[in-house]
């Protein structure tokens, strides 16, 4: 019985006094431990390698830039996509963006010259100011209105737990609580046994 | 042949109409003749537009330009193979074909409903000849494959017959685009299956067990061949678009995704209401979801209203589209509110952390997922509207707002079947995480230490590891039970594990096949590229492989004429491949097109294009992409499928009941007759 408690994670592998009782305490703390370190490690890790990612300087290049700047010939593709054999317009547009990235310039500003130049058309995602921030919020707003929902049904559709505790104590008889009391008493001297 | 084709029409239409007028009446009357009548006048709808598919064939087939569709749609010299494809290359085409599938898809429902289902079935049939009639007015009224053409002269209009045909849009002549839009359309339209029967249910009040049970596999089937349809689309793009991906978040791309992802809502959220009752309204909101979504892809990809690169169709259906919509929603939404007495749940919750909850969380970030993308795709329409201005809403959007919600996805996948039903003790929470978590975190720490750094990519690789070990986890439990108690081997306990419950451990493949998908996702993150000007003895360097140009050759076939560059790869110093792409010209549609030369293994794509010839230098253009774990991605859709396939294939435990209840009729009815 002892060790079926223990080894289920019983709260109070400290009190165990005997051996193979002790034993099977301390693996269950180094399963804890090493479970604890490991989500610690893969979180920490993660953050860090995604800290590292956001805190690189990005350097535009023609092909990143290429990536986040549509084609105006029609074809509905950014201008590394292009279908198109020999497009005039990616023709007209590489060396724009390859002189912006020859000054020096971030990769913002080199969006938002090109915006200046094409019309925002040209981005190949909505600039995050003015009626097209609503782009980038909404998503965000519907991911968490829809997890206030899912809370909220469940919370609604619980089963509500047993009303033992909401019976007032004189409502027991005492003869009853004081042998479920004793009872506990002498089954918890058992299993520290 | 013309004539014959539009009789049929013609008569489908008219076949339709009556079903849906006795279906209905039926349904009120209670009258089994009329509802006798209705079945029979949809399969009768399904003989006529079999009738009218088989002409325009025939009509392609016999290369008879004289109809307007063939000399639009196909010519002398193309193969056998493309002209039978023809028929849903374009918008007239298309329509017939996919009123075509929706009389298949009735058909079998009638069939296999003869003695299942009886009080619904009128109004089944009403709701799909309902959407019958509207796909056949549209054919035989606004987009009809049968007109022919006519030259208008001085002397006054005449019959016209071109000498050739205009030749299929050239970028649709690859393999997987002959079974590409079939597949997707037995899954846009399979949908309406299930629709009909939730509007069935909800007209009837029969809103118990047997709709939603009929439903499942009714959702399934088209589920899993959309799945496979947007598969084989990218599988398209990626072979024939020649920019080295397969998936562009275009807005035709997206259409074809939302109904996937409700109907993934729906198959899930399915299983609370088979075995807790629950959720009986949320389940009728997906399924009218659902089929709306499938019509707006439809609708999307026909009428134009946005820009995308795969609309080869367009038209000015978009109106009758709209309207449509308009009726799904009033018609749907109307009869859901009148029911909703009916809808009342039979139990609670009994906890925030068991099964039950896995799902609704799971139905939350598919949602979610799906309003992100739908928000995305008509974002232009919107912002055209309200600013003016018309914004492009592209890949950097979907990528940022989508990726996050769909590594969520992930996690549930593993997370939910370890979920058990009612109630998930923290000491079962923590013996069924353990394992997983630990070793996604060691792979995790493995990856940061071999120089992974990009966020996206690993996370999802750490998540599909933590996925595959809870799902392979489900598995190997199973198995040594089965081993410990039956005394079986491990083959044979998977086995018998799996036949015994097709249900959930096809699911349980399912959820493997998402993984493989992720899986090759993350590898877009290493992809590598290079262009050069080649000729022969040049030399271009992309990560270890080394391409060199032997030449150009040019050739001709009947259909097409072509310059094909001859490149030898060596990786590492060693022969690798001889790759040959392609780029097409032709004749008919006098069009060019890259036929892209692609080397896959289980590690990485190398995808080479010859974009086109300098015209200076007369050099070849050579785009280079070195695309990591791509095959990864056609390995987890086909898993998918077939694990979809398992969940259908009834379990040794259905068989055993469906024998059981056999023999009990097989008895009562021998009893009947003593």
């Amino acid at each position: 019985m002892t060790a079926l408690s223990l080894g289920r994670g019983c709260p109070e592998p400290a009190f165990s006094s005997a051996g193979p009782g002790r034993v099977r305490g301390y693996l269950h703390g180094i399963k804890h431990v090493a479970c604890a370190s490991t989500v610690a490690v893969l979180v920490i890790g993660l953050s860090v390698a995604s800290l590292t990612r956001a805190d690189a300087p990005r350097r535009p290049t023609l092909e990143s830039i290429g990536d986040q700047v549509m084609c105006l010939c029609g074809c509905v593709a950014t201008i590394n996509h292009c279908p198109h054999r020999d497009c005039a317009t990616v023709a007209e547009m590489r060396p724009v963006i390859a002189q912006e990235i020859a000054a020096g310039k971030d990769e913002t500003t080199i969006l938002q010259d090109l915006a200046i130049r094409y019309g925002v058309q040209v981005l190949a995602a909505p600039p995050a100011h003015g009626f097209s921030l609503t782009a980038w919020i909404l998503p965000s707003i519907g991911l968490l209105a829809g997890l206030s929902f899912v809370v909220a049904v469940a919370r609604r559709w619980r089963k509500p737990r047993p009303a033992l505790a909401s019976v007032p104590d004189k409502a027991l008889d005492p003869k009853l609580l004081a042998a479920v009391e004793e009872e506990i008493k002498a089954s918890r001297m058992t299993t520290r046994d | 042949m013309n004539q014959l084709g539009t009789v049929g029409l013609i008569a489908a239409l008219a076949f339709a109409a009556y079903a849906v007028v006795a279906g209905a009446i039926g349904g009120k009357l209670r009258s089994s003749r009329l509802t006798t009548s209705a079945e029979r006048a949809a399969l009768s709808f399904f003989v006529m537009l079999t009738l009218a598919v088989a002409a325009l064939e025939y009509l392609i087939l016999t290369n008879n330009f004289h109809n307007a569709y063939v000399a639009e749609h196909s010519n002398r010299d193309l193969q056998t193979f493309y002209k039978v494809a023809a028929l849903w290359a374009g918008q007239e085409g298309s329509l017939l074909f996919w009123t075509w599938l929706l009389s298949i898809y009735s058909a079998l429902a009638i069939l296999l409903n003869r003695h299942k289902n009886r009080q619904l079935m009128p109004y089944v049939v009403a709701v799909l000849m309902g959407t019958g009639v509207f796909f056949s007015s549209l054919v035989l009224f606004i987009a009809n494959p049968f007109q022919e053409l006519s030259l208008t002269t001085a002397a006054g209009t005449q019959a016209f017959t071109p000498p050739d045909g205009n030749g299929l849009n050239p970028v649709l002549q690859y393999h997987s685009m002959v079974i590409h839009p079939p597949m997707l359309y037995l899954g846009y339209v399979g949908m309406v299956v299930p629709f009909a029967f939730a509007m069935g249910a909800l007209i009837t009040r029969q809103l118990g067990d047997n709709w939603i049970r009929t439903t499942r596999r009714w959702t399934m089937v088209p589920w899993a061949l959309l799945g496979l349809g947007i598969l084989l689309g990218g599988n398209w793009a990626y072979a024939v678009l020649g920019w080295g991906g397969y998936w562009a978040w275009d807005p035709v791309e997206n259409a074809s995704l939302l109904p996937w992802l409700s109907g993934t809502a729906f198959l899930h959220s399915v299983m609370i209401q088979e075995k807790r009752g629950m959720l009986k309204v949320w389940n009728v909101v997906l399924v009218i979801t659902t089929f709306f979504l499938s019509i707006f892809g439809t609708f999307l990809t026909r009428s134009g209203i946005v820009s995308s690169v795969h609309a080869f169709a367009q038209s000015s259906i978009g109106p009758f589209f709209s309207v449509f919509l308009c009726i799904i929603l009033f018609f749907s939404v109307t009869l859901l509110f009148l029911r909703l007495d009916h809808l009342k749940s039979e139990n609670k919750l009994d906890s925030l952390v068991s099964r039950e909850s896995g799902f609704l969380f799971n139905n939350w970030i598919l949602l979610a997922l799906v309003f992100a993308v739908l928000w995305g795709t008509l974002f232009p329409l919107i912002s055209k509207a309200v600013q003016g201005v018309t914004v492009t809403v592209s890949a950097p959007f979907f990528n940022k707002t989508a990726i996050p919600i769909g590594l969520l996805l992930l996690f549930l996948t593993g997370a939910g079947p370890l979920l058990a039903w009612r109630k998930t003790s923290f000491q079962s929470l923590k013996r069924n995480f353990i394992v997983p978590l630990i070793v996604a975190g060691v792979f995790g720490v493995f990856l940061l230490v071999e120089g992974v750094r990009h966020f996206y990519a690993l996370m999802t690789l750490c998540l599909s590891v933590f996925v595959a070990v809870c799902v392979l986890g489900e598995f190997w439990k199973g198995a040594r039970t089965r081993m410990k108690t039956g005394g079986e081997n491990f083959a044979q306990a998977i086995y018998n594990l799996t036949m015994r419950n097709t249900r959930r451990y096809g699911g349980y493949v399912v959820h493997l096949g998402i993984v493989l998908l992720f899986i090759g996702f993350a590898g877009l993150a290493f992809k590598a590229k290079a262009k050069a000007l080649m000729q022969e003895g040049d030399l271009l360097r992309v990560n270890n492989y080394l391409l060199r140009c032997d030449g150009l050759t040019n050739g001709d076939t009947p259909n097409y004429a072509y310059s094909r560059a001859l490149i030898t790869v060596t990786k590492d110093g060693r022969a690798f491949a001889s790759m040959h792409p392609e780029k097409r010209f032709y004749k008919a549609s006098q069009e060019t097109t890259s036929y892209v030369s692609i080397h896959p293994t289980l590690s990485e794509d190398l995808y080479v294009v010859l974009s086109g010839l300098d015209e200076d230098t007369g050099k070849a253009v050579i785009e280079v992409f070195v695309n990591p774990l791509v095959v990864w991605v056609w390995i987890g859709g086909v898993v998918v499928f077939l694990g979809t396939l398992l969940a259908l294939f009834p379990s040794r435990v259905e068989r055993e009941m469906a024998e059981i209840r056999r023999t009990q009729d097989i008895a009562v009815s021998a009893s009947d007759a003593g």
